[in-house]
């Protein structure tokens, strides 16, 4: 009776997966790359220079890589970033990695290409704390910069706001994900995963409806969500994409973040409060941190009745997205 | 001689919107469907969501702007084109959906 019960569970499960689109979650062919802006091995190696550079900080101690490292999952691991002066940002620092996929940039989508969102923080008080019209002038003073830029961008003008975004942003285009063990079992190596994880995949694709958000090859769809972690009508907090403009459908809504390489970008979410993918799934799946009372709270977020057993099956599937470091030489030296 | 006048502006008015057409766009799988659209003044977009989970259509045009708010599964919208003037239709939960509509 248990060997026919058991037999017929592993029928239903092959049919489940059988019958899953697995082509959806495989990588694109290509990576996206505005026309006026296509990667060159000069392009990229400009923009890792200047990524990895301090003195493109208010105080030369700060560089992109600063929160947003290699080392630290693309970003800083803390729950929101040290700024230049004294305080801290208000949000977690979101990872590059995979943002080359994305048609939004920032937690509230207000950049709409990695070259609009490159500069921004930069500029920020909150962030590198420099403006752009004093570091143009300086980069423009390093000759050993000059000469890249011009070797990158010819006919474009030398270092100017324009290529230096495109710059950053090349370097940027090249931070993408591993092969994860998923991706292996999605090509067809069914023992590439755990079998709970192959249970906490159904139960991504199923129950839990994580996927109604986490879509595709990058598992995030974009969207935008408030999916409840404050209470209220989030007055005196920080109001998301409805910064941008007052969109009802705005209102608290942030981001969702890719899955891929999960695991080496903990804390979670907009304001870094969730430090485990545990807690995080479980928020997602229990209908949000705060069930009632929430302004705009997203209807993709409700109460999917997931047992503890089924949440640890759906950690352990998400574990399975994360690869191996990509290859990547960080810079020691720098222009002069 | 006023008497024509009317009779012609009447005509050409009650011609107009028995010539109005109504589109119909499918938001289905994340998608506008379809993600272009020609169309004339004083025809209508009706908005349908396929999709199990929800949508919104909304532009910031400010000849034809409007804004469904959030459209449930199932749930069906429409909104009537005001303007000679193209305009790109989105929505607010999925910035990867875009409708082109071109008014001619």
């Amino acid at each position: 009776m248990i060997v026919k019960l058991g037999l017929s569970v592993l029928l239903v499960s092959s049919a489940l997966l059988a019958t899953a689109d697995m082509n959806k979650w495989l990588r694109p062919s290509e990576v996206p790359q505005p026309k006026d802006n296509k990667l060159t091995k000069e392009r990229i190696e400009l923009g890792k220079l200047l990524y990895f550079d301090v003195r493109l900080s208010g105080n030369e101690k700060v560089s992109c890589a600063t929160c947003h490292h290699p080392k630290r999952g693309w970003t800083d691991l803390v729950p929101v970033s040290k700024a230049v002066g004294a305080g801290r940002g208000p949000r977690n620092s979101p990872t590059v990695l995979n943002t080359v996929y994305l048609r939004k940039l920032f937690w509230d989508g207000r950049a709409k290409s990695l070259e609009q969102q490159a500069l921004g923080p930069i500029k920020a008080d909150v962030e590198m704390n420099m403006p752009l019209d004093v570091l143009i002038p300086k980069l423009q003073k390093i000759q050993g910069y000059v000469t890249l830029f011009n070797k990158a961008y010819p006919n474009e003008g030398g270092i100017t706001n324009k290529t230096l975004a495109k710059a950053i942003a090349s370097f940027e285009r090249t931070v993408v994900s591993t092969k994860a063990p998923f991706d292996a079992f999605a090509m067809g190596n069914k023992k590439a995963i755990s079998k709970k994880a192959i249970k906490g995949y159904e139960l991504f694709i199923g129950k839990a409806h994580c996927a109604d958000c986490h879509d595709k090859f990058n598992f995030t769809d974009g969207s935008f969500h408030n999916i409840g972690l404050k209470d209220g009508d989030l007055q005196g907090k920080d109001l998301g994409r409805y910064n941008l403009k007052r969109r009802a459908t705005w209102y608290g809504v942030f981001k969702t973040p890719t899955l891929r390489d999960i695991t080496k970008s903990a804390p979670y979410f907009h304001d870094g409060s969730v430090k485990t993918l545990t807690e995080a799934a479980t928020i997602c799946a229990s209908g949000g941190r705060y069930k009632n009372g929430v302004k705009n709270k997203s209807t993709y977020i409700e109460d999917r009745h997931l047992t503890q057993t089924e949440i640890s099956q759906v950690v352990a599937f998400m574990k399975t997205l994360t690869g191996p470091d990509m290859k990547l030489e960080i810079p020691t030296k720098f222009p002069q | 001689m006023k008497k024509i006048a009317m009779m012609l502006f009447i005509a050409g008015a009650l011609s107009a919107t028995l010539s109005a057409k109504n589109w119909v766009i499918d938001q289905k799988g994340k998608t506008f469907i379809p993600s272009k659209l020609t169309v004339h003044v004083g025809d209508t977009i009706t908005f349908k969501n396929s999709d199990p989970f929800a949508h919104n259509a909304y532009t910031d045009d400010e000849s034809n702007e409007f804004d469904v708010g959030m459209q449930p599964t199932g749930k069906e919208t429409k909104m009537t084109v005001n303007a000679k003037e193209s305009f790109n239709i989105e929505c607010a939960i999925h910035p990867n959906m875009l409708l082109e509509v071109t008014v001619e």
